[in-house]
């Protein structure tokens, strides 16, 4: 039972991390390799409100407007002129995403920063105590992935988004204003990204140097998962369940390597992962 | 033959000049985790450094010689450790390093030591067994940390079946093989040892396996800072309330994790309520000196403070900075510290107090047992 609630809850916490990255290489096609920066950005905002002496819970709202609004800042000043060269944006976002990190360790210094926990104990669940906050972990994750898939399918912006996402050049003649919708998607994405950090704190410490630690296992599987939040949600079930697999019954050392393994394989076999569908 | 006559020349000259120059400051090196898995405690182990060295300095120094210090980041780790140490040793040319690091840091930088050929005042407990002329350790090895937490676990808890977990490099599999034997050797059993790389953070498959396997008291040995923190809240959240033994916290970290951390076992041969004179008057000094931005004193910092005075005594001994004659006295010197009367006479190695404390939830420790002049055992029988 415990296995089971572990494989999920994992799963869970690997989905809010990668929702983020998933929702900005599915509209703009590029990889946001400062999504690490931007989970330490939401973690640190946990920190700020503890410091500021708010509740806990606002750090969530706090973390999802600084990251939009620093990623607004970012999708104009950095990320717009780069578009059509992938692979240069890749290397902008890497070393914004450095530079963030060198930013945040002059002003709050390179130790680990403690934050008080959203939710703490166990609950019994079919007569066995579990942690309450990976299951809150679940219930945020089926959250965001709800309002996003209602952000895709409900809402204009997300009509726009869709054209965007099957053909550019043919939305944009239809008069969709494609720049509007790439700024809108950076700044959900990024705002996801530090809302995320801030529901990591209460699994991890915080130190400048947090997010690197997700970056890969996410990248990862944003590439099986293409650009659907569905497909997405199947990816972190299949290897989060994978990874609880291996670290109980084989080795927590080979878990940690679980993800990266079978993502590579997977993309070896099958190039478009498990978008095919 | 004529090229060697100029070396020697410039050799001999360049010889002169340092004797002229044995005015200047007696140097000495910390490479130190200012960066990486060290720095929630580096920035202790500077200040208490700081305050060793002013408190000599305003002394009159050591020998009619102030102390200098040179402070350089290793990173926490073996790559950054090799630059510090050869910066320190062959750019800056200390005259002994004096530092608490990670194991791999002191193992990256041994070789260097040894070809510089200074002393080398280890101050961080460690797995032990390492040996070298040039290394002098003062602080704890598992012979002497780990009995006091097994003894009071099963003797006082009655705890009969331990999970020992982990981070996966030098100190966290040494403390945990030795703590294994010593469970195993006091009539308890381990039923489960398991370790998490250094930078891993997702301790769930580890603590499911704590739970399912009956244990009824539970020893980790991480890497200090973010691991430990990680762990600590992962088990926490999960509810874990067996006795737990930490072999890697101090009362600093203790203090910021707040409520996670209270209960926690520590065994330590320095906790801030060591009730001696020498420790209050280390506290009040060290308070006047930083004020609100004291760090904590802690185990891997108070033997900072301490190794300095013991290099300050072995040089006084020696009557001088040479390596081989202050290598020679700091085997014989000693020190009344806050942790009390230190020397390092046994194989390089120090006898110790070893305390055994609780946190409480204000993060403080509260001495539940304290075990006198413990033995660091056979750590090298060949020095």
């Amino acid at each position: 039972m415990t296995l089971l609630l572990d494989m999920v809850t994992t799963a869970a916490i690997l989905f809010i991390v990668a929702a983020g990255l998933l929702a900005i290489f599915g509209v703009l096609k590029i990889i946001n390799f400062a999504h690490g920066a931007w989970l330490t950005i939401g973690a640190y905002c946990a920190v700020a409100t503890a410091g500021l002496g708010l509740n806990p819970w606002a750090a969530l709202p706090i973390a999802f407007a600084v990251g939009a609004i620093l990623g607004g800042i970012t999708e104009l000043v950095i990320v717009r002129p780069l578009y059509r060269r992938p692979l240069d944006a890749i290397l902008a976002t890497w070393g914004l995403g450095i530079v963030i990190g060198q930013l945040i360790t002059l002003w709050f210094g390179r130790d680990v920063q403690f934050t008080s926990n959203l939710l703490s104990g166990t609950v019994d669940v079919f007569g066995v105590g579990y942690s309450l906050y990976r299951l809150f972990a679940v219930a945020a994750a089926l959250v965001i992935g709800l309002a996003f898939t209602f952000l895709l399918e409900g809402t204009r912006l997300g009509l726009s988004a869709q054209a965007v996402i099957m053909n550019e050049v043919l939305a944009r003649a239809l008069g969709v204003d494609t720049a509007r919708v790439r700024l809108a998607t950076f700044i959900v994405g990024t705002g996801l990204a530090a809302l995320a950090g801030v529901l990591l704190t209460p699994l991890t410490s915080v130190d400048p140097n947090m997010g690197v630690a997700w970056l890969i296992g996410s990248f990862m599987l944003v590439m099986v998962a293409g650009s659907s939040f569905s497909t997405l949600a199947i990816a972190c079930i299949v290897f989060g369940g994978a990874q609880v697999l291996v670290s109980t019954f084989v080795s927590p050392i080979l878990g940690g390597i679980t993800v990266a393994v079978l993502c590579a394989l997977v993309l070896r076999i099958s190039p478009k992962g498990f978008a095919r569908a | 033959m004529k090229n060697r006559a100029v070396i020697l020349a410039f050799a001999s000259a360049a010889l002169t000049s340092a004797a002229f120059a044995a005015d200047g400051p007696i140097k000495i090196g910390i490479p130190v985790g200012l960066s990486g898995a060290n720095s929630v405690v580096a920035p202790s182990v500077v200040q208490s450094a700081e305050l060793a060295v002013a408190e000599i300095n305003a002394a009159g120094g050591v020998l009619g010689r102030q102390l200098a210090l040179e402070i350089a980041d290793d990173a926490s780790g073996a790559a950054g450790a090799q630059k510090a140490f050869d910066s320190l040793v062959f750019q800056k040319e200390v005259n002994a390093v004096i530092t608490m690091e990670t194991s791999a840091a002191r193992n990256a930088g041994l070789p260097i030591i040894s070809k510089g050929d200074i002393p080398y005042i280890y101050t961080s407990f460690y797995e032990g067994k390492s040996c070298n002329a040039n290394l002098f350790v003062n602080a704890w090895v598992p012979e002497q940390q780990v009995p006091p937490i097994v003894d009071n676990f099963i003797k006082t808890q009655g705890a009969k079946k331990f999970f020992l977990i982990g981070s996966d490099y030098a100190f966290g599999r040494g403390m945990l093989e030795f703590a294994k034997a010593y469970i195993e050797k006091s009539g308890a059993s381990v039923v489960g040892e398991e370790y998490l790389p250094m930078e891993g953070s997702d301790w769930t498959a580890i603590i499911s396996n704590l739970k399912s396997s009956g244990a009824d008291a539970v020893i980790t040995s991480t890497a200090g800072g973010a691991p430990n923190v990680t762990l600590t809240k992962q088990l926490r959240g999960a509810g874990v309330t067996i006795p737990y033994g930490n072999l890697a916290v101090d009362e600093g970290t203790a203090k910021s994790m707040g409520a996670d951390a209270a209960g926690i076992f520590i065994s330590a041969s320095y906790v801030t309520s060591i009730g001696s004179d020498a420790n209050k008057a280390f506290l009040a000094a060290i308070e006047k000196k930083f004020g609100a931005d004291l760090r904590t004193p802690n185990d891997l910092s108070v033997p900072e403070y301490e190794g300095i005075y013991l290099y300050k005594a072995a040089v006084e001994k020696a009557g001088s900075t040479d390596t081989a004659a202050v290598l020679a006295a700091l085997a014989e010197v000693s020190f009344v510290g806050p942790r009390g009367t230190v020397s390092m006479s046994k194989q390089h190695h120090a006898p110790l107090t070893m305390y055994l404390g609780q946190v409480k939830a204000d993060g403080s420790a509260t001495v539940v047992d304290k075990f006198e002049g413990v033995d660091p055992g056979q750590q090298c029988p060949n020095l």
